[in-house]
Order: structure tokens, then sequence, then C-alpha cells
């Protein structure tokens, strides 16, 4: 049987009808059509399914959407105004840190919760904190260096 | 060039890059039409079986199920991306040849309702003994996968370059060695699919994750019998393919077929599990190595003998066996040859194309033997590679034309940025560095059919419009040929905008393999600006009273040579020539093949294989762990002749990648087989590198001009991944002095090789 | 991969939890559903009920109690790296913690989840379709095993990061039934049985974790080797625990038998005895007669042997270095 909720994503209230097996990345997907947030293995083994629940970092295809409920949830989506660019999307364009694009939003999400998370990141502890993201194409070389210029960058400004 | 180069050469953000930070480049899963259903593929649970019956009436009767299709439905057309090679329905029709052939297919109105349909579809078999391995299935009554094809044999090349029993009877000294590259799956991040709509008027078009938007019209129309000029292919953002995308799968056929049944769109998008075992792998093959050299270590003569694991189907097996004998003729001068190259079908998955197709497999035996050669001989690694080194303008003695080569540049460079004279036999047992070279043609120029064309036009204001049949993977072809044409008609990037891969729109392009796409989809682009450029030049020079041939374009002014001040900008150029009653937008066109001699075909000539060559060296520093068997890849420092980088940044992400990938092949990726059924289909079990296992990487230019590529370009796709194995198995015979003739490297196998070594 | 069909619930309260467990005999608890979702998906596990009992106060918290310290079962892995209670006094504890999966998982999975997560086999962690190349094994629900030819047996590997150093620490869990509870060691939440993994009563829910004062005080650590150095489970984890003063050194593994075992005979060769480079080597060739190693993975038990050996090797050295 399908049940009434809202979900609160980027900001906004959606009332949905869904079915308690629906997975919080089917409900994205399907159901609201956000399709920034990607299915890489629904599995819950490469990241590209990373959304922001209260600022961290979940996997949407392990988590059923009726648990999503009365949680402030950000996708890709919810980053960034409408002609710009979040910070963290301008250093992945720039420094090259995405090549196919489909592990990047999940990519960026993750470094979001990492950096709301962390003062002052070493490499090491980005490299573990990003090792649940999956990237086939880049090597991840200019992903880590993106994260490390946009952590300096914020510990500049503050 | 009249002048300095603005936009090629510079590292450049791709043109879609912030579309895919925001997450609103579109995939095919991303794509959504009205009333479109889902389709959901039932495949094989047994390694071969003939299919008796297939009951699919209860999934009809299925609430929600909007059609079933058997392999019986279909014509009786066989698909392949090699047309002498075509071996596959689309649906099996009477046989099951792997676990994880297609049987049926279902679409209904939403995916759960069609993955609940799969269950209801009873299909009866019959099990007919398989054969897992190809030195037995190359036996004498061993059980056949295709009943036509004896020994399991479907494609065989035998190819002798010079006089190789003459040169080993030269021969001062003859090593012989084997070696086994196994299955690795190219597992992109992004899985495949297809959606395919019908309109009434018989109009198909697809939208498909695919590497060859012409390659697969061509085979949907010949299995489908639709004619080509109804069927347009479209290629969305594809989220990586690693050659995977190089071929076309039941899901295209499928829902095509649907879509024409049932007049509603029908998208089709496969599980993980489904790309790792119903798509294509790297092909596991057995290599043997004799080499016969004489006592200053050049090599004389090469025998090389490769039985290919093709699994149950032949893909590009052909082409690939040819691939891996050829270019065993670079980056070595090897004046004789002998190449045996067999695939071999089993009933296992199927191997096709993947980065570097063929050829790893034969640089990994090649650059590990002559390592082993090296130490028997008391020669350096880097010493031995220089000494055999091709070099440009050299005759070859299988007719390459080598224009440019910075080999033995790359040896050098690469050997400095590890360290190799401090550290080679120098460092402490656990420790090692090892290097791996290798080269690889900018696409293929001796089929006579491959060619590209493009077609910029030039619009009010200084807009540029490119068409381009190439299809960009992610790799950033767009931006590439974008920057081409942006620097041939003198205007910025963001002037440009590119329409890709779009057989209903864009012209012929063979897609993207071979690495061929910045040299030939490139020059094609190049043409058509350069075309588009002379025609506004005709209007300027009149205006500015100066020669044609005097004029450059340069950030949106054309002006005379040498005189900056003396000309006009583009905006005010286009105004000129519209009032002069030339009608808009200005249209050029280009196309582009590679030069040949004469037309000569893969398998059989001689010729200049490639319009050029790229040459990389990689050098690989590991520390090896006796405790866990764990080998960690420190660094690789990884020098590369792709020619003038039209892109910087995105050169070095592609070496980057293919380090990360080389590593994940040398060291962790295997696709674990057991009676025929993969025992890892999974990103959690398959397991490639994380960002945890990346090692510190420099990437080394080593910059040539070649005077057939765009501006100089060579290909830097797939010769990048040719050398990272090799170069890190290297490393580990330096660290714990064992030599591997099988990959992958894992602790597993160092653990019990280090407790042989004990004994 | 579409998740099975289910009757879904938000059990206010821990005794509503438990008497949804006891009425409905396939019902499920959900914590963090990193474990539970994917065999869900897979079809190895098809609950009627689920019970998120996230939406119950007070499951999540780590406090310090009479010297002992008390872990609520939904506290998420990562707050075990992140609480200064925790990386102080059982340091081994959070860096374990930091051990399981990827930082995603270690942000939705709970430490409850974790210890009660499902044995893993390599014919058994498939998709439904994956396994109707076989027969269905025992655990599946069919009567035979794959791994060893033995009728109703299932030899399927415990393989959680965090049982090994809770262990060897003789921490205890609480696990409540209605309105009641017990306090049990956590060795006996483990039941050796394949099929069935957990030693729980009917209706039972794991609510906490405590960990005695008197593991707190001496080294410990916990030491993974896996395919990579993230996401993945240990192909063996150790941990071992050593009080100098007390001459006592214990010693667990997991991922290299049906439960997460305790090393009781080289525990009793080094009981009373200090650490050396001697006993090291004496005891490190003992380390796989521990365990019942079978091929219930794609890691050969003769590797599984030679990891149990240089992991215990090298987590007493640490130790020795330490003390
Ligand atoms: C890709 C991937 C990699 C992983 N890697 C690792 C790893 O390296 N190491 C590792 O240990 N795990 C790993 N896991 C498994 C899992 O993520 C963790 O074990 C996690 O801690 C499980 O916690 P959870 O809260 O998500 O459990 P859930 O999935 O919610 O629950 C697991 C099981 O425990 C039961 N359960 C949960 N809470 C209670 C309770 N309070 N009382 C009684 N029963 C309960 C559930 O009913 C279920 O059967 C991995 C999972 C994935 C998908
Ligand atoms: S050990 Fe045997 S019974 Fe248990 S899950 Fe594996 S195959 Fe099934
Ligand atoms: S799609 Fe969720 S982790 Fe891969
Ligand atoms: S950019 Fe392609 S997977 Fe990361």
């Amino acid at each position: 049987m399908k049940q009434e909720i809202a979900l609160n994503i980027n900001g906004d209230t959606y009332e949905l009808l869904v079915s308690p097996n629906q997975t919080l990345l089917e409900v994205l997907r399907d159901n609201l059509g956000l399709m920034g947030t990607k299915r890489g293995c629904d599995l819950g083994a490469c990241g590209a399914c990373t959304v922001l629940l209260k600022g961290e970092a979940y996997l949407s295809c392990l988590m059923l959407a009726m648990d999503a409920v009365d949680k402030e949830i950000v996708t890709i989506e919810g980053l960034g105004g409408r002609g710009n660019l979040d910070p963290l999307q301008s250093a992945f364009v720039e420094q090259g840190a995405l090549q196919c694009g489909f592990c990047t939003p999940g990519m960026i999400l993750t470094a979001k919760a990492m950096l709301s998370e962390e003062d002052h990141p070493t490499e090491d502890i980005i490299k573990k904190r990003m090792a649940g993201n999956l990237c086939r194409c880049t090597g991840y070389k200019k992903v880590i260096e993106a994260l490390q210029s946009v952590s300096e960058q914020t510990a500049e400004e503050e | 060039m009249e002048r300095e180069l603005t936009v090629v050469g510079n590292r450049m953000p791709m043109l879609d890059a912030a579309a895919k930070a925001k997450g609103t480049a579109q995939f095919i899963d991303d794509l959504v039409l009205p009333g479109m259903l889902h389709g959901k593929i039932l495949r094989s649970p047994l390694p071969h079986a003939k299919i008796l019956h297939i009951d699919t009436s209860k999934a009809e009767k299925l609430s929600g199920v909007k059609g079933v299709m058997t392999g019986t439905d279909i014509p009786d057309r066989k698909y392949g991306i090699v047309p002498k090679a075509k071996d596959e329905y689309a649906l099996a029709k009477t046989k099951v040849r792997y676990i994880g052939d297609e049987v049926a297919a279902v679409c209904a109105v939403d995916p759960e309702i069609a993955e609940e349909a799969l269950e209801l579809i009873k299909v009866d078999y019959e099990e007919l003994p398989a054969v897992f391995d190809p030195m037995e299935a190359i036996k004498e009554g061993a059980p056949l996968v295709h009943a036509d094809v004896q020994k399991n044999i479907s494609a065989s090349i035998r190819k002798e370059f010079g006089d190789v029993e003459k040169a080993f009877g030269e021969s001062d000294f003859i090593f012989e060695d084997t070696f086994y590259s196994q299955a690795v799956n190219h597992a992109p991040l992004e899985p495949h699919g297809a959606l395919a709509q019908y309109d009434p008027k018989g109009e198909l078009t697809i939208w498909s994750s695919t590497q060859i938007p012409f390659f697969l019209r061509r085979n949907l129309s010949t299995t489908l019998l639709v004619p080509e000029s109804k069927l347009r292919v479209i290629k969305p953002k594809v989220g990586g393919g690693f050659g995977q995308k190089v071929d076309m799968f039941a899901k295209d056929f499928c829902a095509c077929w649907f879509a024409m049944n049932i007049g509603r769109p029908v998208k089709f998008i496969y599980d993980r599990e489904e790309v790792f075992i119903g798509t294509r792998q790297r092909h596991p093959v057995y290599l043997s190595v004799k080499t016969g050299l004489n006592k200053e270590g050049n090599i004389l003569a090469q025998q090389f003998k490769a039985y290919a694991d093709g699994g149950a189907y032949n893909s590009t097996a052909p082409v690939m066996i040819t691939l891996m004998g050829f270019f065993l003729m670079i980056p070595y001068k090897v004046p004789n040859l002998l190449h045996e190259g067999y695939h071999v079908y089993t009933n296992k998955p199927v191997g096709g194309a993947m980065r570097g197709h063929g050829i790893p497999q034969a640089r990994f035996a090649v650059e590990r033997q002559l390592d082993m050669i090296a130490e028997r001989m008391d020669l350096d690694p880097g010493e031995i590679r220089i000494r055999n080194s091709i070099h440009a303008g050299e005759p070859h003695p299988a007719k390459f034309v080598i224009n440019t080569c910075g080999f033995v540049d790359t040896v050098k460079k690469a050997a400095e940025g590890i360290g190799w004279a401090q550290k080679r036999g120098k460092l402490p047992f656990g420790r090692g560095v090892g290097m791996a070279g290798g080269s690889f043609p900018s696409g293929v120029s001796n089929m006579s059919h491959i060619s590209s064309g493009a077609v910029v036009q030039l619009g009010r204001e200084g807009a540029v419009n490119v068409l381009t049949g190439a299809a960009d993977i992610g790799q950033g072809a767009e931006t590439v040929i974008g920057q081409i044409v942006a620097e041939e008609l003198g205007v910025l990037l963001e002037d440009v905008r590119v329409t890709a891969a779009d057989t209903g729109i864009t012209p012929l392009d063979p897609g993207t393999f071979g690495s061929g796409v910045t040299v030939r989809a490139g020059n094609a682009a190049r043409l058509a600006a350069i075309s588009v450029k002379n025609k506004l030049f005709e209007i300027v020079s009149e205006k500015l009273e100066a020669s044609v041939d005097d004029l450059v374009a340069e950030k949106r002014k054309i002006y005379v040579k040498g005189s900056p001040d003396k000309g006009m900008t583009l905006s005010d150029a286009l105004k000129a020539y519209q009032y002069g009653d030339h009608p808009m937008p200005i249209v050029g066109r280009g196309s582009w093949m590679a030069p040949t001699t004469e037309p000569t075909t893969l398998l059989k000539e001689n010729g200049n294989f490639a319009p050029n060559y790229s040459f990389m060296t990689q050098a690989a520093e590991v520390e090896v762990d006796p405790q866990t068997g764990r080998v960690k890849l420190l660094k690789m420092a990884a020098a590369h002749d792709c020619g003038k980088m039209i892109n910087p940044l995105l050169v070095e992400g592609q070496l980057e990648g293919s380090v990360v990938g080389g590593m994940g092949q040398a060291l962790y990726e295997d696709v674990i087989v057991e009676k025929g059924q993969v025992m890892n289909p999974s990103f959690l079990d398959y397991g490639f590198p994380t960002a945890m296992e990346m090692p510190e990487i420099e990437a080394i230019e080593v910059e040539t001009i070649d005077p057939l590529g765009p501006f100089g370009a060579k290909e830097a796709g797939e010769g990048t991944q040719v050398s990272p194995a090799p170069a890190i198995v290297n490393a580990i015979y330096d660290a714990i002095g064992i030599d591997f003739m099988e990959m992958p490297v894992t602790p597993e196998k160092i653990l019990k090789a280090l407790e042989e070594k004990k004994k | 991969m579409r998740l099975p069909k289910f009757e879904y619930v938000e059990p206010k309260s821990i005794e509503e939890a438990c008497s949804i467990l006891s009425d409905e005999s396939s019902a499920k608890i959900l914590a963090g559903g990193t474990d539970l979702l994917a065999n869900m998906k897979h079809r190895v596990e098809v609950p009627s009920v689920l019970a998120n009992i996230k939406r119950i106060s007070g499951l999540d918290f780590i406090r310090q109690d009479n010297g002992a310290i008390r872990i609520g079962a939904l506290t998420p892995l990562k707050r075990l790296y992140k609480t200064t209670l925790v990386t102080e006094k059982v340091p081994a504890l959070s860096s374990a913690a930091a051990s399981v999966g990827s930082y995603h998982h270690q942000t939705m999975g709970t430490l409850g989840g974790n210890l009660c997560q499902q044995n893993r086999c390599k014919y058994f962690n498939q998709s439904q379709w994956w396994r109707s190349a076989r027969e269905p094994c025992f655990k599946a629900g069919g009567g035979i095993c794959h791994v060893v030819n033995k009728k109703e047996i299932c030899y399927s590997s415990y393989c959680g990061d965090m049982a090994p150093i809770l262990l060897v620490m003789n921490a205890k869990v609480v696990l409540a039934n209605k309105g009641d509870s017990r306090e049990i060691s956590l060795q006996s939440l483990f039941s050796g049985d394949g099929k069935t993994p957990l030693d729980t009563k009917k209706g039972e829910i794991l609510t906490e974790i405590v960990i005695p004062e008197e593991a707190l005080n001496s080294f410990s650590t916990y030491s993974k080797f896996a395919n990579r150095e993230s996401i993945d489970f240990p192909i063996v984890g150790a941990a071992i625990w050593s009080s100098v003063q007390r001459k006592e050194h214990r010693v667990s593994f997991t991922a290299v038998d049906r439960k997460p075992i305790r090393a009781r005979n080289i525990e009793s060769v080094l009981k009373g005895r200090d650490l050396s480079e001697e006993i090291v080597e004496e005891v490190a060739g003992l380390a796989s007669k521990e365990a019942a190693l079978v091929k219930s993975s794609n890691y050969a038990p003769s590797y599984k042997r030679r990891l149990m050996e240089g992991l215990l090797r090298s987590t007493l050295k640490e130790a020795m270095r330490r003390s």
C-alpha cells in the first residue's frame, strides 16, 4: 500500500505517495525527476547516489524514502544558485576533476559533507572520506587536488 | 599557423563540465518520455543449453506488462560490430551459450512490474556440456559453442614480417616465456541503457549509451529490417565507456523492437550485475613470446602466440587478435616477427574492445619479458628499451610510417621521474622500481571506410555551430573539437557550440574507438573551419585591401599579419559579409580519413596502420608488505608523447585515469569465473581501486608536432593504459625478486610466492 | 534492483518494536539499513515487516557509567571516532569504526546493526537471478551447501568489523524484550550457526553495548586486511587486547569462521607471559588453528591462514612496542 509522506528536499516540501519499498533514490529520480542523483550500482558500493541528510553523506540507494521523512535532504540540484556554481562545483570544473561526470554529483556531495565536518582535512583524511565514491575516469588525482584547494580557500576565508 | 596558438594547447575545462557538476547533464537513464515503458531482460542461468520451450503466458497476463518478446519474434538476423564476424542474436533463438545470454525481454509500466514479469517466464532448457577454458576448447571433441565453428576457433591470424626462422638462427640469445593476462571489466560508472521511440511515420529514434552511433544504426537496420534512413541514433551523455560501449546489446534491439510494436517509448537500463556479466570484458589471453637477440641486446626476431578466451561470441574478435600482432611492431624495432593469434569461444562472458584492445595483453607479455631478458643479459631495462626503439623516418618492417617518435625521450624522462638511477636494484627488500614502454595508433588508416565528417556554421554575432559525429564519452572529444574550430576561426571556445553524435543531424563518424577521434574527427572539423574562414577572408581581404594569404583570425578579430591595427572585429566582418549580399550563415564542410597509399585491409596486407602513433613509458615505484602481501603503488611517472596536446588538462586526466586503471589490472581486478558463472559481478566484490589506492602520479610531457594530426596532435586515450600494468609488475620484481607471469598480482599470490621462495 | 514488498512500521518504543518482532515471525529490525537492504535487494532476506527503530529515542548515546562505557545500539559508527570519550578511552574502537565500509557506511551504519549483520558467502550475497544458476543453498531456503558438501549446515562467514575489538574487551550487550531486558556477553550473542548467526530469543532487540571498565586501561588494537583500503569487508580482521600488569593477552578474529572468534588456545599459551619476539612467533603459527576456514569467499583458506598469522604477528608486536 502506498503511503502519503512529505519530504523536504533542497528547501522545498514535496507531498508524495510512495510505496514502503521505494528507496530514496527511486523517489528522487522516478517520482520527482531530480536526475542529478545517479544510480551506479544500487547496492551501496559506489557513492554515485550520495545525497545530504542533515548535512551528512547518505547513500540514497540503501535508504527507504519513508526513512527520509523529517530530514532535510540536499541533492546536487540544491547546490549553487541558478546560474552560478558552488565553490566545490567550480573547483571540479576548473581543475578537471571530472570527465564523464557520472560520479561527479555524488563526489561533490560527499565532499560537501566532509568539508563541513573536518576543519583542515589532511590529504589522507580527504582520501579516506572520498574513497566510497568510485570514479573510473579520473584516477582521483584531480578530485583530491580540487578538494584540497577548496579546503585551503575556506581556511583562508576564516 | 601564422601566429601563436590561443585556444589549442590551453588547459580548459570541458564544455559540459558545469552541467555535469550541477547534475543537469543528461545521461541515458535521465531521459524520460511521455508514456514511456520500462524494459528488462531475462538471462540464461545456464552456461550452455538448448532452449526447448519458453512459456511467456503468465508474464503477459501480469497487470502492467505491455509486451514480452523472445528470440522467435525477431527476424533471423545476427548482429556484430565486425561485419564478417556477426554471430549474435538480440535474443537467443535456439541455444544459450553463457550464463547471462539473453533469452527474453519484457516491458511494463514500471520497472518493478517488469522485474516481476521476468520471474513469471518459464524456460525449458536441455543442458549441454560446456567448456570454460580456451585451451580445453580447442581440443578435439570439446563441446562446440557454435556448432559451425570447429575447435571453437572463430578467428585466427598468422602473420609474418621478415623471416623469423632465419633470424632466430642468427640470434645469440633466445628466450621463450609464457604469460597470462586476466579478464577485467571496464566497469564504467554508468550502466548501459537505451531508450527507443517510434513515430507513426515509421521513424525510429533511439538514444543509447554508445560509443558508436553509426555502427549501431547500421546493425539496427540490418537486424530489425528498418532502413537506415528511418533510423536515428542519438548519443546522450555517456558515463564512461572504455570500449565496453563499442558494441551493441540486447537493450538496443529490444527497446527498438518494443517501441515499433507497441507504439510507446521503451527504456532499458542494465543493472550493475548485467554490466559485469552481460556486456563485454577485456579478453583473457594466454600468451607465449619467443625473442631472439644479438649480443648487444638488439631484438632480431620475435615469435608470438596468443590464445584469447573470447567467451560465447565474437564481438571484435578478428580485430582484437590482429591489433595484438601488428602493434608488436612498435615501439621496438622487431625486424622479423611471427604472430599467431586465436580467438576461442568458451561458455563464458564475452570479450570485447577495452582501452588498448588486445595491445595491453601483448604489451604485458613483451614488457615483462624484456625485463627478464635484461636481467639474464645483464642489461639495464631502460637501456634495452632505448637500444631497440624505433625512430621517426626510418623504414619500418611492417611499412608503418612513423613521422614523429618521442619514445627514447619518454624512457629517459620516466626514468628520471621515478629516480631510476638511484633506485633500480638499490632499494631495500620490499621496495622496487620498474618500467614499461608502449605505443598506440591514433585511429586506423588501413580500413578504407573509416572517415569522419564535420560541418561548421558561422552565424550572426560570431556564433559558431559545429556538427560532428564524434562520440564524447567523457574524455572530452567535443571540447577538443571545439578548441580546434575556435583556434582555426580565431574565436573563443565559449563562442563555439558543438552538436555531436546524432545520426539524424551530424555527419558520419565511426565513433570512439581505436583512439582516432582527435586526429580524425579533429582534422575533419579543422577542415570545415578552414573552409568557413576562407569564405569570410575573401570578403575581408576586399575590405582591408589585403591579400587573403596575409590575413589572420585571432581572438574574434581578423587582421593583416604583422599589423594587428589593420583589421576588423569578427562581428564587423560578418556584417560586411552579410550586407555584401552573401547568404548567412557561412557553412563549411570537412571530412577526413587517414591517407592510405592503397586501400588495404586489416588482416591481409602490410601498410601504414595509422595516421600517427603515440609513444609512452611509465615507471612505477612499489612497496610490498611481506606480512600481508599487499603491493602499494607509491608512484607512477608517466611520460607520454601524444604530439601536440590540444588540451593538457584533458590529456593529464587520461593519463591519471589510465594509471589507476592499469594499477587495477595489475594488482586488484579479475573477473572470477566458476563453472561459467561470474563470482564477483558487483562493485563490492570486483573491487576496482578507490581514492585510497591512488598513487602519486607525475605526468611528463614529451611533445612532438606531428604533421598529420590537427595542430600536431596524436592520440592520448588508450596508449596511456598499455604500459602501467607491466611497469608495476616489473617493479614488483625489483622489490622482491619474483617474476610474476600473470595478473593480477594479488597479495594472495605474493604471499604464496614468497613462501615458496623461502623453501 | 528493487526492494521486495513489505509492510513498514515505525515503532515509537522499544516495547512496541519487540512486540512487532514477536508477533510477526518474519519481521526485521531496520537500523542503518546498509546491510539489510542490500540483502533484501538480493532477495536473500525477505521480511514481511520492517520495523524502523530509528524513530525510537534513547538508543543513540555514548556515556560512561560507573566506569563502564555504554553505547546505544543506534549510535552511528562515525560517532565512535568523532566522540572524544571514545577516541580517548577506547581508541581501538574508534579505529575499528573508521575501518568499516566507506565514510557513507560509517555515517549510516549503526553499531548495533554492525554487530547483528548477516553472515556472508560468495553463493549467498548474489542476486536472485544469479542464484538461480544453482540449486538453492541451505541458508537461502534450500537443502544443500555449495561450500562444504554437507547437508543442512551453513558455513557462511561472519565478516563484521566491530565485533573483534569488542570481544577482546569482554564487552556485553543488552537485549530488550517487551519491557524486559538481559545482559549477556557479546560472545554469546553469536550462535556459530551460519544459517541463523545470532543467538537471540524471539522478539529481542539489541539496545546497548557495554565495555567494562577493566578493559579500558590496557592496550588494544584492531587490524583489518581487505582487498582495498576502503569499502571492502575484511578478508581477515584481528583484534588484540593486552595487559602487561595482568600478563593477559586476548585475541580475536573476524571473517574466518561462522562467528567472530576468540582465539582461546592462543590466549592460554600467552596467559601469564610477557610478550616477546619468540612468543609472538610461537603463537603466530597457531593462529589458523583457531578457525574453521572454508571457501565461502573468493579468497582461499590457505591465504586467510597466512593473513591470520601475519595480522596476529603485527598486532602483537605493536602491543609489545606500546607497553
Ligand atoms: C558496500 C558495502 C560495504 C560494507 N563494508 C563493510 C565493512 O567493511 N565492514 C563491516 O563490518 N560492514 C560492512 N558493510 C555492512 C554494513 O554497512 C555495516 O555492517 C553496518 O554497520 C550495518 O549497520 P546498519 O545499521 O546499517 O545495519 P542494518 O542493515 O540496519 O541491520 C543489519 C542487521 O542487523 C539487524 N539489526 C540492526 N539493529 C539491530 C538491533 N538493534 N537489534 C537487533 N537486530 C538489529 C537488522 O535486522 C539486520 O538484520 C558494508 C555494506 C556495504 C553495502
Ligand atoms: S555456506 Fe553454504 S549454505 Fe551457507 S550461504 Fe554459503 S552456500 Fe549457502
Ligand atoms: S548507486 Fe548507491 S552506492 Fe552505488
Ligand atoms: S568522471 Fe567518469 S566516473 Fe568519475
